[in-house]
């Protein structure tokens, strides 16, 4: 995510901004960080669940995904709670 | 929050702690990638095993620990 141009777009080169205008551009960035984990995600899924890629998605495989999502989601918080016990 | 209330020391504070927040995010996903591939051998099953979860855990505290390895030996560097 890029705060600099945000930053400067908020307080130094053009100060009267509209405030609008700024929370437009801030959610803008944040969907764009989310969609960059969300392809990340679908990458590391997809080596798990489809490793012999058919003419369509199956049963197993599409179970697969949505397994592989939640334990991602799952792994995230792990992680997190593992830097945050190290930390203090 | 109400946009319009906002003045420039408000947008500041904001965004500062926006910052650290995004750069925490920013850790937690590039190490749950990390230790994800390391840690996850088998696909996904509908709970992880005590092993793979250990694993997790540990993989980021160990992150950490050589973070302060490579931090003191660039100190003594300088």
């Amino acid at each position: 995510m890029d705060f600099s141009s945000m930053a400067s777009q908020a307080g130094g080169s053009n100060p009267k901004m509209p405030t609008e205008k700024f929370m437009d551009h801030f959610k803008s960035q944040m969907e764009q960080a989310y969609a960059q984990k969300f392809i990340e995600l679908g990458g590391k899924c997809f080596d798990k669940c489809v490793t012999k890629p058919g003419s369509s998605l199956g049963g197993s495989e599409s179970s697969c995904v949505s397994r592989c999502v939640d334990r991602y989601i799952e792994a995230t918080g792990i992680v997190g709670r593992a830097l945050f016990k190290a930390n203090q | 929050m109400d946009p319009s209330s906002l003045n420039t020391a408000e947008v500041q504070r904001f965004l500062n702690q926006e910052k650290e927040r995004a750069m925490m995010n920013e850790m937690v996903a590039k190490l749950t990638s990390v230790c994800w591939d390391k840690c996850i051998t088998s696909t996904p099953g509908s709970k992880f095993s005590s092993g793979e979860s250990a694993c997790l855990s540990n993989c980021a505290q160990r992150y950490l620990d050589l973070t302060l390895i490579i931090m003191k030996r660039f100190q003594s560097m300088q």
